[in-house]
């Protein structure tokens, strides 16, 4: 049996140790493999002393990242404010209008909005010198750029399904729909495209890439479908049995919860292998620019990512071993990932013109 | 200073810069929405095409006419039974009406957002009610998720609001007419329906006008439990055109916030000019007419409790409980056992994360603090008014109207706006008093109503005598008003706090790291879906409400005008 205080000191060794491996030579000069000039964007940062982060991940999920930022860089404090996706967009507009830029870093699942910020002006290029070590589609002129790849999924409560079999692929979830539909009634939810920026992509990216999609959005309004603004909504209606059966969910997410609750299944239909990634630029007129950089290179560091995997955001690098990454997801949908890529093709779906016709198709098909 | 000698410049002052502090983001909005892109935007110009949108757009008129479905509906819940309690809590023997009534306004001092979520977890399809009922009844007949649904639990919910007019009312009137009924032989109900209730008609107006405005500004309880289904009013579709365009469309939520502007500020006038003819009324019955109540008789005590028991149980109770649960378990619903799911790690987390922690400290220091300043200017604005009549006085009057007729969530984000682009405003921004000034305004009507009403009992004999004495209207005020309000302030304090506690839409835009609270947490939260940290957060601000409710009572507060 340990004292207290031979625990503590214990354990604090161990925490330092391990928090020096993980992080070879982050905070003492420029990282392996970094240029040596590297070392005065992180003197700069440190003197900036602060980097501030709009987002749309919850202090929940976004702390393990921020624990280990603040591990290599203990001098540097972080204001981290989770404002939605609308609100991170709404803020950055408007100060960058008012000349009082707060932000000096943007990083939200937002992928269209965050181009539409890009395209507008209101980022800075930057070369992370990790850019490298990420797929081409990940980086959209060093701009911005995807920090996760996060999979689109189906999740299903086990005794609210009953008898029911669950769908493996997403060709069998629409035939599951038509077959069961009175079965089904009110116990099937979607994300609502018109209240959720994160429901909008994945819908509109389905309705462009597949040619099922309607059939699939037509069976689904036959159940008197249920449609939420959060991936979080529909676990807690799924997980208390309220519904049977969701889709269109952030997999990443229900891979977690179903992890902690034996009643909950998760499928990544091997069919339909869409991933979305949340994604990350640097404020035009950043207050701390250099704070900016070397968070963003954190991020994009197998450091960073290592702590990001751990909580649930699956690693866009294939050499991070913590929890999901890239090669794994693609491992597991046979091949077929399709990773919705970092480019002006985000744009369309910005356009009033494509936004309307979709969101007529999506009320048309809804009403079957 | 000159001002502490004139009294006439101190409330023209006064009256002036709380028009401007109000009329600043109604201005704004009004502007935003005659623009075609938000309105710092380089080239921006002059548009109506939100109005077009907004009219040629189905679902305005569907959410319309829900809304309008709604307001009406829960007037017709809310006043009848809010009056009913009303009678039996003021004018009846009720047994333990002095404990009851604090509780009657319980559903008051939640937001909405937390009672449907309560409601969810007690009475949703598998809410753990819904599950009991059904395992004995084999069927649970009713859901919460249509239209009826929400109408009853609103309904439900604003029966507080009606209760405080009537009851006040009910209280002034004096007992002889009734008594007089008693004894030529009429029955308790009898005497309600015939005597007691024809002398309450102007009250039981006014608060059916204020419910019908309150309906019409309603959000949590549709945004919770009508949105999955597609169930929209005004404030929800101004949500969801923020998010339907992609990036938010500014001028569009402006053009529906003109609309409701349009539609409710009619009532208010309306509300009004009845609250003046109804305290006019009820001065009639005089002063000090000590009632001797109605004696219910003890099937009368009975049936009354019944029904008391009844409404407590489905409006308190059941989302109350909800919260509770929700909060202390990990998974709830069909089939799960919920002993096996108790855990204190949703607390843990709310402790441990520092936005949820500091959110908790910043809403008390709000609340307490906030509250405190909150009505000291709510007493300089009440004695600018006070005994004031006159073109400053109306100016006051339309003030007071501009920000009921506004959402919290507009009202927040207009701000947020003035705050950025306003030279001196701009250092406040990021700190706790850029949401304090923005709470001062959203509580206004409701502050300085309690203020009002406080400075009303002082009889005008008094300060009539003080004057006459050679005081100057100032030396008035200090000697004789505000010492002889002094414990009218103190429950007014109390009030403010519970109100700041249960705010939730005015922080959402304004709220940065550092400055979040609660209430505007919580809908940010709902965003990410974190129930878990919702139900913590909620349950923790349910007990600081009982907390702020206790000292209310302790310190005397009149939760009646």
């Amino acid at each position: 049996m340990l004292s207290r205080r031979q625990f503590l000191a214990t354990s604090g060794a161990i925490a330092a140790s391990g928090a020096m491996s993980a992080l070879p030579a982050w905070g003492q000069s420029a990282p392996a493999g970094y240029t040596a000039a590297y070392k005065e964007i992180v003197e700069k940062a440190v003197k900036e002393g602060v980097v501030a982060i709009y987002t749309s991940t919850d202090d929940v999920q976004g702390r393990p990242l921020l624990d280990a930022f603040r591990a290599a860089y203990p001098g540097i404090r972080i204001d981290y404010n989770d404002l939605g996706t609308n609100g991170a967009y709404n803020r950055v507009i408007s100060e960058a209008a008012a000349r009082q830029v707060g932000s000096d870093i943007v990083w939200t699942s937002a992928m269209d909005l965050q181009m539409l910020l890009v395209s507008k002006g209101y980022a800075e290029a930057y070369k992370s010198p990790e850019a490298a070590n990420l797929p081409a589609w990940a980086d959209y002129k060093d701009m911005l750029y995807a920090t996760s790849v996060e999979p689109v999924a189906i999740m299903y409560n086990k005794r609210a399904m009953g008898s029911l079999q669950p769908p493996k692929t997403r060709a069998e979830l629409i035939e599951f729909l038509k077959a069961n539909k009175d079965a089904l009634k009110g116990k099937v939810a979607s994300f609502d495209p018109e209240k959720s920026g994160s429901g909008f992509l994945f819908f509109n990216n389905d309705a462009r890439t597949t040619n099922d999609t309607w059939n699939l959005v037509r069976a689904f309004g036959a159940t008197d479908p249920k449609v939420y603004g959060s991936s979080g909504a529909m676990r807690e209606k799924v997980a208390s049995g309220e519904h049977a059966i969701a889709f269109n969910l952030i997999g990443s997410y229900a891979i977690e919860w179903a992890r902690k609750d034996a009643n909950l299944g998760v499928i990544l239909p091997p069919d339909h292998a869409a991933a979305f990634s949340r994604v990350v630029n640097i404020s035009k007129g950043a207050p701390h620019p250099n704070a900016a950089r070397l968070f963003l290179d954190f991020m994009l560091s197998k450091a960073g990512q290592t702590a990001m995997a751990g909580s649930g955001a699956p690693s866009v690098r294939s050499d991070v071993t913590e929890g999901l990454n890239i090669a794994k997801l693609n491992e597991m949908a046979g091949g077929k990932l399709k990773p919705i890529p970092v480019s002006e093709a985000l744009l369309e779906s910005t356009e009033p013109k494509n936004r309307a016709e979709f969101f007529q198709k999506w009320k048309q098909a809804l009403r079957g | 200073m000159l001002i502490a000698y004139d009294a006439p410049k101190y409330r023209a002052g006064v009256i002036l810069a709380l028009f401007i502090m109000v009329a600043a983001p109604a201005a704004l909005i009004i502007y935003q929405s005659f623009l075609d892109a938000p309105f710092f935007d380089d080239g921006v110009r002059f548009s109506l095409d939100a109005y077009r949108y907004v009219l040629t757009d189905s679902e305005f008129y569907r959410a319309l006419g829900t809304t309008t479905l709604y307001a009406f509906g829960i007037v017709l819940i809310a006043v009848p039974l809010g009056g009913l309690l009303a009678f039996l809590i003021t004018r009846t023997d009720l047994k333990g009406r002095k404990w009851i009534e604090p509780l009657v306004l319980v559903p008051m001092f939640l937001s909405s957002i937390v009672l449907a979520f309560g409601y969810t977890v007690a009475i949703g399809p598998t809410g753990f009610i819904t599950i009991a009922f059904r395992s004995v009844f084999g069927i649970a007949p009713w859901s919460i998720y249509t239209l009826p649904g929400i109408i009853l639990i609103g309904g439900l919910s604003h029966v507080p609001n009606v209760y405080l007019y009537v009851a006040s009312a009910m209280r002034r009137l004096p007992s002889d007419l009734e008594e007089a009924a008693r004894t030529a032989g009429a029955s308790v109900w009898r005497v309600s329906i015939d005597v007691t209730l024809p002398m309450v008609l102007p009250a039981l107006v006014f608060a059916a006008a204020l419910n019908l405005l309150l309906g019409f500004e309603t959000f949590g309880i549709p945004l919770v439990l009508g949105d999955p289904s597609g169930l929209l009013v005004l404030t929800t579709y101004i949500y969801k055109v923020n998010t339907i365009f992609g990036a938010p469309t500014y001028q569009v939520m402006a053009a529906v916030t003109v609309f409701l502007i349009l539609i409710t500020l009619p009532l208010v006038f309306f509300q009004r000019r009845l609250l003046r003819h109804a305290r006019r009324f009820a001065a009639v019955g005089g002063k000090g007419a000590r009632t001797n109540l109605l004696k219910l008789g003890s099937s009368g005590q009975i049936v009354a409790l019944g029904v008391i028991g009844l409404w407590f149980l489905v409006s308190v109770a059941f989302p109350v409980g909800g919260i509770i649960l929700r909060a202390f378990v990990e998974n709830w619903g069909e089939g799960v056992n919920l002993l096996q799911q108790f855990t204190l790690a949703n607390f843990k987390a709310v402790f441990e994360i520092p936005s949820l922690f500091r959110g908790i400290a910043n809403t008390i220091l709000l609340a307490a603090v906030g509250g405190g300043v909150a009505v000291a200017f709510y007493l300089l604005v009440g004695l600018a008014g006070h005994r004031n009549s006159g073109p400053t006085g109306t100016l006051l009057d339309y003030s007071v109207l501009v920000p009921r007729a506004l959402p919290g969530l507009i009202v927040g984000l207009a701000f947020f706006w003035l705050f950025l682009f306003v030279p001196f405003l701009i250092p406040l921004r990021t700190t706790l008093l850029s949401l304090l000034i923005a709470y001062i305004i959203v509580g206004l009507s409701y502050g300085l109503r309690i203020i009002q009403a406080t400075l009303i009992q002082v009889g005008p004999e008094l300060e009539e005598s003080a004057r006459v004495t050679g005081a100057t209207t100032f030396r008035t005020w200090k000697d004789v008003v505000i010492p002889l309000v002094r414990p009218g302030l103190a429950g007014a304090w109390a009030m403010i706090i519970i109100v700041f506690l249960r705010e939730y839409a005015t922080g959402v835009y304004l709220m940065s790291a550092g400055t979040e609270v609660i209430g505007s947490l919580m809908v940010s939260l709902l965003t990410s879906g974190a129930m878990d940290h919702i139900a913590a957060l909620s349950f923790i601000s349910i007990a600081l409400t009982a907390v702020g409710m206790t000292l209310a009572l302790r310190f005397g507060a009149k939760m009646h005008d």
